[in-house]
């Protein structure tokens, strides 16, 4: 089920009375939740849910054993059963074709003519979600890092909440479980706010990226020719807002929807465009990911606690696994990769710097933390160095290269459009209306100084400080916007990874 | 604070309300009616009615023309058939074909439009919609179904709910700002030139019949479409892999005990004379009625039909749209057509009276 979409208005209303109006036990408040958990996701592909079953019996069972089993062999075998299990379904549904054409292109080269049958594999929507979210449950128990969860219902609706199902936030078992403990039911306030986030969400997603910008990114990542340099950025641009828009748009949703329930989700964007470096970038782009990929990945492998060339392949490791994380094609493990470039170039030049001229270091270093409540005003502006505004100008400058890798079907397409981009062809076509680049021109400059003057603060905490008559005008304007745009519901990007 | 927020909310929800209705009111007022989005969804939605006994419905495939052309209600009042409308503007019929031919469980009539410059042409764009509503029917889910029918029921109560004129992008594109040379910018039809109803006939308004101002709007269209579009008409092996494609199909459907018919509504004016020009009779519908084994209907074969004055030379009035939905079902029925079910729904009818 969609958020954009009527039946998802529908299954909404009805579970917000159940929920926050009709007086029922709290233990079947939460039956009602996994209820209609299991339904939203059984409205794609019923079939689907048996993995989601699957996924939650493993995880709860083997986790419990994990935590008391004593013994190094026996704590690993069952971390293996788990790890077999996650990953399995995660490798079969996503990666299943993905490794058998890799295999056959290795056969051809190697001289053998091998034309197995292409398997039909439908991929579970959200299934890289969920794995992740089960495996950190996983990964703490055999750590002990917090105590089995005893009551089943309680875990299957955290490997299951609706809300943050499909396309997150990826949320840690600290941060939901103990939420289900204790009876939540929404404030006034928090609703209220709840549905701002919702509306604000879904407006990101249904006219800035599917009506605004999506055309104008397909239009140019499906040109079968070079294109003129202005036609090529704005293609990229685009596909740069639109990902944002779509993404941050849904996790807003999920966050705003579970407040109207009575729950809390992490963040999971902070204004990524502003980011000034790639280390402040992924603590600004899908939060919940990176944090994972650093808690569950990097800092088993030795994280930065180790010899220096080791970090840099420790950095490169966890970005190429997250590129693969994101799609089975070995575009997205290069959009990985130049990430994970980008991380150890910042490192490299943190290193000189710190060794060279250890003060200097703060003028061009974000906070390492993104502050809260820090209020946007003019006089922020002052406090900037005009110095790592430009430097967030080149964080998105080269962020912007990554998406072509990210968004184009195959490397063909993406040289193409890199050569178009830096007016290496001759005579590329334009393509584009002058109303398709006056939109993407508009929403991206909007964009970026939006999220510069947002960096350090958060979308409630500007609320608050407005007055309710100028906060309902811009709720109202949005909400108008939404109707007039009457964009046919598409899925969000992020569901197919 | 607490209070800021639900002030706020409530502040929101009442402007909203007060722009819904004065939206509204006004679209109403300047003589706008209801429409539907003629998108995949509705088109999945008459597409799983193919199944109905083949004695019960007859399928429409098509382009444009036969979405305009067949008037439905004068169609099923007059044979008690319900009439499937599948055809998409501007766009093949062949992928539809292929689609229900490759369908065991379709056993029914079929009605081929033929517009020879859309049946015979092979630019991507005229197969693009077909496919993905075609891809959109397979992969429907639960979900969509039940949005489907909440849809229905808001698209038949608010006017402006209207994905195809009131949207921003349409607003945006109606302001027609220059393009650079090269760049082919979608043309804007008049909103005057298509209300659709919840069956997919898509009709002109009477403004539209008496305007020749926007009837130029949309004839100068179709001259940039015969400028764009520079396809030659597909001759020997290409002509001939295409008929033979669609012999295969239609043999399908009539093994399995349906009906096809293929179907040349009228056209007028210069684009007429351009079809006959590109696209001569005997080369192309002739030869496609020898080759298939397959009866036609061309609109120029009946008095009734073959001097039709189209408003902006490609599709009939809401009026003339009547007169040849009545000739067609008495040609078919000549051609021995049956319909079961005529006596009881002229019955109706005449109860209605």
């Amino acid at each position: 089920m969609l958020f954009n979409s009527y039946s998802f208005i529908v299954f909404f209303l009805i579970l917000l009375v159940l929920h926050n109006k009709v007086p029922l036990p709290w233990k079947i408040k939460k039956i009602n939740l996994l209820f209609a958990s299991y339904l939203f996701y059984a409205l794609w592909n019923p079939p689907f849910v048996i993995l989601l079953w699957l996924s939650t019996a493993v995880d709860f069972f083997v986790g419990k054993k994990l935590y008391y089993a004593e013994g190094d062999r026996n704590r690993k075998f069952l971390l293996v059963i788990s790890l077999i299990c996650n990953l399995g379904m995660l490798g079969f549904f996503k990666y299943g074709g993905f490794l058998l054409d890799n295999f056959v292109a290795l056969m051809s080269v190697l001289g053998i003519d091998y034309q197995p049958a292409k398997p039909n594999i439908i991929l579970p929507v959200g299934i890289s979600f969920y794995t992740f979210q089960t495996l950190s449950y996983t990964l703490d128990m055999y750590r002990r890092k917090s105590e089995p969860e005893r009551s089943l219902l309680d875990f299957s609706l955290f490997v299951t909440f609706f809300p943050q199902l499909v396309a997150g936030p990826i949320v840690r078992p600290n941060q939901l479980l103990p939420q289900f403990k204790v009876p939540h039911v929404a404030s006034s306030k928090q609703f209220v706010q709840g549905l701002m986030l919702l509306s604000l969400g879904l407006f990101m997603k249904v006219v800035l990226a599917d009506s605004m910008l999506s055309g104008t990114a397909d239009a140019v990542f499906a040109a079968q020719n070079a294109l003129h340099p202005l036609d090529a950025w704005m293609g990229v641009l685009a596909f740069s807002g639109q990902i944002f828009f779509d993404f941050a748009g849904y996790s807003t949703c999920a966050i705003g929807i579970a407040a109207c329930l009575g729950f809390s989700l992490p963040d999971n964007f902070l204004y990524p465009y502003a980011a000034v470096g790639f280390s402040d970038f992924w603590r600004r782009w899908h939060i919940t990911l990176s944090s994972w990929l650093r808690d569950y990945l990097y800092i088993p492998l030795g994280g930065n606690r180790v010899k220096k060339v080791r970090i840099y392949w420790n950095l490169m490791a966890t970005m190429l696994i997250g590129g693969l994380w994101h799609g089975a094609a070995w575009t997205f493990v290069v959009w990985g990769g130049l990430h994970g470039l980008y991380l150890c170039i910042e490192k490299f030049i943190h290193d000189v710097r710190k060794k060279h001229a250890p003060l200097q270091l703060e003028t061009i270093t974000p906070a390492p933390v993104v502050v809260q409540g820090y209020s946007f005003a003019p006089a922020f502006f002052k406090k900037v160095a005009s110095s790592n505004f430009s430097l967030a100008l080149l964080t998105f400058f080269l962020v912007n290269i990554t998406w072509v890798f990210f968004r184009a079907t195959d490397f063909t397409t993406a040289w193409r459009l890199l050569s178009s981009m830096f007016g290496n062809v001759s005579n590329g076509a334009a393509i584009l209306t002058t109303v398709a680049v006056i939109k993407v021109a508009i929403i991206t400059i909007f964009l970026v100084a939006f999220h510069w003057m947002m960096r350090n603060t958060k979308v409630m905490n500007v609320a608050a400080k407005m007055s309710w008559w100028a906060l309902g005008i811009i709720w109202a304007v949005m909400l108008i916007i939404l109707l007039l745009t009457q964009y046919s519901s598409s899925a969000f990007i992020y569901f197919q990874f | 604070m607490q209070s800021n927020f639900v002030k706020a909310g409530l502040f929101a929800a009442a402007l909203v309300i007060a722009f819904i209705f004065s939206w509204e009111i006004y679209l109403r007022n300047n003589g706008n009616t209801i429409s539907y989005d003629d998108g995949e969804p509705l088109w999945s939605d008459k597409r799983a009615k193919v199944y109905l006994p083949s004695d019960q419905a007859t399928v429409f495939i098509g382009s444009s023309r036969i979405k305009y052309d067949l008037d439905i209600p004068t169609w099923e009042n007059l044979t008690g058939d319900k009439a499937v409308q599948l055809a998409f503007v501007g766009s093949s019929p062949l992928p539809v074909l292929f689609h229900l031919a490759d369908d065991p469980e379709f056993k029914g009539k079929m009605i081929i439009d033929v517009v020879e410059g859309l049946l015979f042409g092979s630019n991507p764009m005229m197969f693009k919609r077909p496919n993905e509503s075609i891809d959109y029917y397979k992969k429907r889910t639960p979900t969509q179904r039940a949005s489907f029918q909440v849809n229905h029921f808001l698209e038949s109560n608010f006017v402006f709910l209207n994905s195809e004129y009131f949207t921003i992008n349409r607003y945006l594109t109606e302001l027609r700002i220059p393009d650079r040379s090269g760049v082919m910018g979608e043309p804007l039809f008049p909103k005057e030139f298509g209300r659709i109803s919840f069956e997919r006939q898509r009709s002109m308004t009477e403004e539209f019949v008496k305007d020749t101002n926007l009837q130029k709007q949309v004839k100068d269209i179709w001259a940039f479409f015969g400028r764009a579009l520079k396809e030659p008409p597909p001759q020997g092996a290409k002509l001939d892999s295409i008929l033979q494609s669609i012999k295969v199909a239609v043999n399908k459907i009539k093994s399995r005990g349906g009906e096809v018919i293929f179907v040349r509504p009228p056209s007028s004016g210069p684009y007429l004379m351009a079809e006959q020009k590109g696209f001569p009779r005997e080369k192309y519908w002739n030869k496609l009625l020898k080759y298939t084994s397959t009866p036609g209907i061309h609109f120029k074969d009946d008095p009734a039909t073959a001097n039709f004055v189209c408003p902006e030379f490609s599709h009939l009035s809401p009026e003339d749209a009547i007169t040849y939905t009545k000739a067609l079902i008495r040609t078919l029925e000549q051609k021995g057509w049956k319909f079961p079910y005529k006596p009881a729904a002229q019955k109706q009818l005449a109860a209605n009276k």
